[in-house]
């Protein structure tokens, strides 16, 4: 694990006259179609290798462009110059998906971030990429809507950075991921050709490849737009805190909830020390002695709602909760997924460093893997912290740490694998919507055969045949014959 | 967004030169880099680009750190940041982003010459209250007699082209003002030094709130005459702890201390951490923002005249009242005891004024001026109340009706007749 000080300066090392002189000719040209928005300063440079995650390495130069017909002519120049290219959103990505490796162009999106069309009667609107997922709803809410999918950093991430990961986010569990929100896709093919995968009427023709583009965290194209599916706001909308004294009494009504026959919009879970620290930040009165405390949303219409809570409230007391507490207002309401959505960064409050990883167990066995996560962090001597949608079995085990510890690294790397074999054991899967990117691509073997990794693999070959678009992402290296960029990995990078 | 970029044409290749930068290891780790500030941060907004956010700018500052030297695409970076700390309010790890880029301005002044000398003294003069009228009087007849067309002029010439650019965008300044009258030994009024010379209606206004609650306003003398927080933000702190010392004697006693400019207020109160030392703790103690101390003697307030409608008003709340004192509410609890108070949609997002920041970076200044007028128009209403002269004089200079709110009480507990 490179320290971040060699993350941002250590681009030098290691490169040779030639890869020098390949891209100063690959800056001219970027600077022909971008002007000054082409960056090879060092700076700017350290400031793109790196998104959310803990990796990084610098890419060779950074382009800003403001249109999709200048992402076009960046993927043609990359072709050119055979250089792998990398689409990057707001870059709070938690698996590396947006972190260069094999030198390549990044491709911020950032600049795009215009609402270009909303369609209320269609229930559709076209926005560009860097449109952030908060914004998207606020400027929606005025007609009643909203788009559904919302990641706990919704604030701050982008719709282009959703459609590359397949995003969750809490009110998921109801609604359903970023791919049943997506009507259609604009993208810049790996060729450089344009294309409409999709469509926005009910039944578009052929095979669905916007649902393969969906989730191809960048190896398949960029996004240029997208039309994005409308959601009405809900007439009504309850809130509950539950405190339990005991994890496993929390993490059974999860399960209890659900099969009494309720689909909350949302049902996430933080324990003891996920609570302390998003109180410290948010100050909405999370229970802070509690061992456990569940947060549960009911939507719909008035009486369905009033009639949910009672439900919930039954079953919580079946599993002896400490306190049902319904949020009163919408601003009690706001202070509570304040809390709930900023608990990864509050983490710096324990640590200056966090490894999150994003698994997915039946819900039955939330009590089981939860007890084998905190003793995988003991074994190793870290600390997890743990705050997740409880409701479809998404875990979110967080391990904090302080990188300037010696070692330290190598203890969070093999705690996290432990991590994601117990989760696997338990019938779950490696991901439930980070993505694989760069942190989670060599653990893809735990999950899937080397033939199913091949067919995958074939896949995205027919999009990219010369494996240019964010390459060495997802796919463990040795799985295609294109992935020739090794050479170019930096040292520190996971390969 | 496009056309704005945090700072002009950047080469990889500027030479570097040393820069001490003494930020400790655990401070410039408390970043994690999870990006919740990026949305909060006005020149991120506009610009799109990570080097123009709080953490682009804190992993340029740890970089610095730790390899001991710089260049000027670093100053730009970091020169780009209006210190707004809206950041602050929303990093969920506490990261105290404002004194980590004060400490990196006051590398910056005192090892390169990141603060010409020039702008050395002109930030000097604003201590010197003789100085800053006589100017001040000076600028207002300019203005009126056409001779600020001369000054432009003189700016399409290269050596005055800053000059040009800088009295361009300033407001019409007063050329005479009456002085304000003490009243009694209650509180102390802080004038200040810009608001004073310019802006001398905007505290005979609150001046009168006070009085109306029936407490008597003391006012400061000569000594308490800027409190030096423009000076903080270009990383001159020296100059602002000497200003800091002369306000502490000039401005003794027990009584609080009301100040009714969010800059001044937010400077003031971290004199304890400035000068370090316990008068200045027990000092900033005693220092309020004008509406915390109404908020709490709201009732006191006489009704005023009868309205047939409450007014609608649309708070904009400055940086430093709400990012950084944390007194936004009390602005809303004045307010609403007598109008119909709105919100703006921006989770309090910077207006791009930032004390001296929109005279020097106008192109960013505007593109962010031009989404907090967005969001006032959003709201419909058509006054917007600001507690910051910064604030107010920047967003007047697009066409915005944007007052003092307690001018807005005055005119209101005066019968509707402005003061």
């Amino acid at each position: 694990m490179p320290s971040r000080s060699a993350a941002l300066v250590g681009y030098g090392r290691g490169v040779t006259s030639e890869d020098a002189a390949a891209d100063a000719a690959l800056l001219a040209d970027l600077r022909g179609v971008l002007g000054d928005r082409a960056r090879d300063n060092d700076f700017e440079r350290g400031l793109y290798s790196r998104d959310g995650s803990i990796e990084g390495s610098p890419p060779a130069i950074v382009c800003l462009p403001d249109s999709a017909a200048e992402v076009a002519e960046i993927v043609r120049v990359c072709r050119r110059h055979s250089r792998p290219f990398l689409a990057r959103g707001s870059g709070t990505g938690l698996a590396g998906g947006a972190v260069p490796v094999g030198r390549p162009v990044v491709v911020a999106t950032s600049k795009m971030d215009r609402i270009v069309e909303i369609d209320t009667a269609n229930r559709i609107a076209w926005v560009e990429p860097g449109v952030l997922n908060l914004d998207l709803s606020r400027a929606l809410a005025p007609q009643g809507f909203h788009f559904a999918p919302d990641p706990s950093s919704q604030q701050v991430c982008s719709i282009g950075g959703n459609i590359a990961n397949n995003s969750g986010g809490p009110h998921c569990l109801a609604y359903g991921v970023t791919t049943a929100h997506i009507a259609a896709l604009e993208v810049v093919l790996p060729s450089g050709d344009t294309t409409v995968l999709g469509g926005v009427e009910a039944e578009p023709a052929g095979l669905d490849l916007r649902g393969l583009f969906v989730g191809s965290e960048g190896t398949m194209g960029i996004a240029t737009k997208a039309a994005v599916r409308l959601t009405s706001n809900a007439p009504a909308v309850r809130t509950l805190l539950l405190d339990f004294d005991d994890v496993s009494e929390g993490s059974a009504a999860v399960s209890a909830i659900i099969a009494a026959g309720l689909v909350p919009s949302a049902l996430e879970m933080m324990d003891q020390r996920a609570i302390e620290i998003v109180e410290a930040f948010a100050h909405a009165g999370y229970p802070t002695g509690a061992a456990a405390v569940l947060l549960v949303e009911l939507d719909g219409l008035p009486g369905g709602v009033e009639a949910g809570v009672e439900i919930v409230r039954e079953v919580a007391q079946k599993h002896h909760v400490g306190h049902v507490r319904v949020a009163a207002d919408d601003a009690e309401r706001a202070l509570l997924w304040k809390g709930r959505k900023n608990a990864f960064g509050a983490v710096a409050r324990i640590k200056p460093d966090y490894y999150l990883h994003d698994t997915v167990v039946p819900r039955s066995k939330l009590t089981e893997v939860l007890e084998k996560v905190y003793r995988i962090a003991d074994a190793y001597g870290l600390i997890a912290v743990n705050v997740f949608h409880a409701g479809d079995g998404n875990l979110h085990p967080i391990l904090a740490f302080d990188r300037r510890e010696p070692g330290v690294d190598e203890r969070v790397k093999a705690a996290g694998r432990d991590i994601v074999a117990a989760s696997i054991e338990a019938g779950g899967v490696l991901s439930g919507e980070h993505g694989i990117g760069l942190e989670k691509r060599d653990y893809m073997g735990m999950l899937f055969s080397t033939h199913d990794m091949y067919t995958q693999d074939v896949v995205r070959e027919t999009f990219d045949p010369d494996g240019l678009a964010n390459p060495l992402k997802i796919i463990p290296t040795g799985s295609r014959c294109s992935d020739s960029f090794h050479q170019h990995v930096p040292e520190g990078a996971w390969v | 967004m496009s056309a704005v970029r945090p700072v002009g044409e950047r080469s990889g290749t500027a030479s570097t030169f040393p820069l001490q930068l003494d930020i400790d290891s655990d401070t410039l780790a408390s970043c994690v880099a999870c990006g919740m500030c990026l949305p909060h941060c006005p020149t991120y907004r506009v610009t799109g680009e990570e080097s123009a956010s709080p953490r682009g700018r804190i992993a340029l500052m740890r970089d610095v750190a730790e390899r001991g030297e710089a260049d000027a695409a670093f100053v730009e970076f970091m020169d780009a940041c209006i210190q707004c700390r809206g950041c602050e309010t929303a990093c969920p790890a506490g990261v105290r982003y404002g004194h980590m880029m004060e400490t990196t301005r006051e590398a910056l002044a005192s090892q390169t010459s990141y603060q010409p000398r020039l702008r050395r003294l002109a930030y000097r003069a604003l201590g010197m209250p003789r100085l800053l009228g006589f100017g001040s009087r000076l600028l207002g007849l300019s203005q009126r007699l056409g001779l600020m067309r001369l000054v432009s002029l003189l700016g399409r010439v290269r050596p005055f082209r800053q000059l040009g650019a800088m009295t361009a965008s300033l407001p019409r300044v007063p050329v005479r003002q009456a002085p304000l009258t003490a009243s009694g030994d209650d509180v102390w009024l802080f004038t200040g030094c810009v608001m004073d010379a310019w802006m001398r209606d905007t505290h005979r206004a609150v001046q009168s709130v006070i009085e109306a609650t029936g407490a008597g306003v003391a006012l400061p003398p000569a000594g308490a005459a800027c409190c030096g927080s423009l000076h903080l933000h270009a990383g001159l702190a020296s100059d602002t702890r000497r200003l800091a010392r002369k306000v502490m004697a000039a401005l003794p006693g027990e009584a609080p201390i009301l100040i009714d400019s969010a800059g001044c207020g937010a400077t003031m109160k971290e004199y304890g951490h400035l000068l370090g030392t316990e008068e200045a703790r027990q000092f900033a103690g005693r220092v309020q923002d004008v509406h915390e101390w109404l908020a709490a003697r709201v009732d006191e307030l006489p009704e005023g005249a009868p309205t047939s409608a409450p007014l609608q008003i649309a708070v904009q709340d400055p940086c430093h009242l709400r990012h950084v004192q944390q007194a936004h509410l009390p602005v809303r609890r004045v307010l609403s005891r007598f109008f119909d108070v709105v919100e703006l949609d921006d989770d309090g997002l910077c207006c791009g004024a930032g004390g001296a920041y929109s005279q020097q970076h106008p192109e960013v200044a505007g593109a962010v001026r031009e989404r907090k007028a967005a969001a006032v128009e959003r709201t419909g209403a058509s006054v917007v109340a600001s507690a910051n002269p910064g604030c107010t004089l920047h967003l007047q200079a697009v066409g915005l009706d944007v007052r003092h709110p307690l001018e807005i009480v005055a005119e209101h507990l005066n019968g509707g007749a402005p003061q």
